[in-house]
């Protein structure tokens, strides 16, 4: 899983040395950052529930014909779903602040992302416009401290430019 | 390859739930920099704990270096010197990951089986890894004392944390002792 670690060590290995001084002042500023990146997936783990409840209601307030019959928030099942997906988006979010890298996002959610929703014939929109919310939701230090909300909103937009 | 964090990622994930306690990863980063410098303490002093570990090996067993030893001719003991630097480096990896997955997929994974093909002797394998342990704890500790180094003492000023790294020693144990049971 791709982290600083985990690429400075792939990159020692592949050239048979030892971690060099170099090596270590990348982790060193990696571990220099994830205090913040902690307390943002502390607070974002701790309101999952909430954050996604709330921008699936935008996306859906934002694009009510989803709700149309046939359309991809019609039925409850659907509705479930949907609310899933947006909380899958938040809960591997949390997982690359944890990780400090996009590798939970790159690996388990956005590998095959477009051929799924193609597949499935779903808007990509809609997400954007839920990712969107959360990501203005946030409100620094009332949320969380400021560079904590740093860390997390690079992250929503990393997703958001995935899925346009 | 796995490190401390995403070890917790993969396991959460597994039940689709958010990461739940985040204490111990809170811990890793308040003491990154102990870990940093347990794991250059090692990187700097690589070479001479190498030679030292299989001369210290051939030591204790001159029958290696004899004809039809396994260090003998000069040939098979570049080979085991290598071999031993390949060992510390995948524990060194490890260290700074925090996570024995690099050591454990890289290096240990088909290694008794090879050393078996090879004929290499299993013990004296061990006896090498052994010596490397002690000489990585020594290095993280940063504790020389009057009664080993006797004459040679050469104190690198204060210790900077009163518990001397404690846990990351035990740490960096594990790893050895890893590749002492997958030798095994």
């Amino acid at each position: 899983m791709k982290s600083v670690v985990t690429t400075v060590i792939a990159a020692a290995d592949a050239a048979g040395r030892f971690p060099s001084t170099s090596d270590l002042e990348s982790v060193q500023g990696s571990l220099q950052r994830a205090a913040a990146r902690m307390e943002a997936a502390e607070k974002l783990s701790g309101n999952l529930d909430n954050v996604a409840k709330e921008a699936y209601d935008a996306c859906i307030a934002k694009y009510p014909y989803l709700n149309n019959a046939g359309e991809a928030n019609s039925t409850d099942t659907f509705k479930a779903k949907c609310m899933r997906d947006v909380k899958h988006y938040m809960r591997l979010i949390s997982y690359s602040l944890i990780v400090g890298g996009t590798g939970p996002l790159d690996e388990w959610g956005i590998a095959g992302q477009r051929e799924v929703y193609r597949a499935l014939n779903l808007p990509t929109g809609p997400y954007v416009a839920a990712l969107s919310f959360a990501r203005n939701r946030g409100c620094a230090p009332r949320d969380m401290s400021a560079q904590a909300l740093t860390e997390y909103n690079a992250l929503v937009d990393y997703v958001i430019n995935s899925l346009s | 390859m796995l490190d401390a964090f995403s070890r917790a990622v993969v396991s959460a994930d597994a039940s689709t739930a958010p990461v739940g306690d985040l204490s111990a990863l809170k811990a890793f980063v308040a003491s990154g920099n102990r870990r940093l410098d347990a794991v250059n303490a090692i990187a700097s002093n690589a070479s001479c704990m190498v030679s030292d570990a299989i001369a210290g090996m051939i030591c204790e067993n001159q029958g290696l270096i004899q004809a039809g030893g396994n260090c003998y001719p000069n040939r098979r003991m570049a080979a085991c010197l290598r071999d031993g630097e390949i060992v510390l480096r995948y524990v060194t990896y490890a260290l700074l990951a925090g996570d024995a997955s690099v050591l454990d997929d890289r290096c240990l994974n088909g290694l008794k089986e090879t050393y078996a093909a090879l004929g290499v002797p299993g013990t004296s394998t061990v006896r090498a890894v052994q010596i490397m342990k002690a000489q990585a704890t020594a290095h993280i500790q940063d504790s020389p004392s009057e009664a080993r180094a006797g004459a040679r003492l050469r104190k690198m000023g204060s210790p900077v944390v009163d518990d001397r790294c404690a846990s990351l020693v035990a740490e960096a144990g594990s790893y050895f002792d890893r590749v002492i049971s997958a030798l095994g």
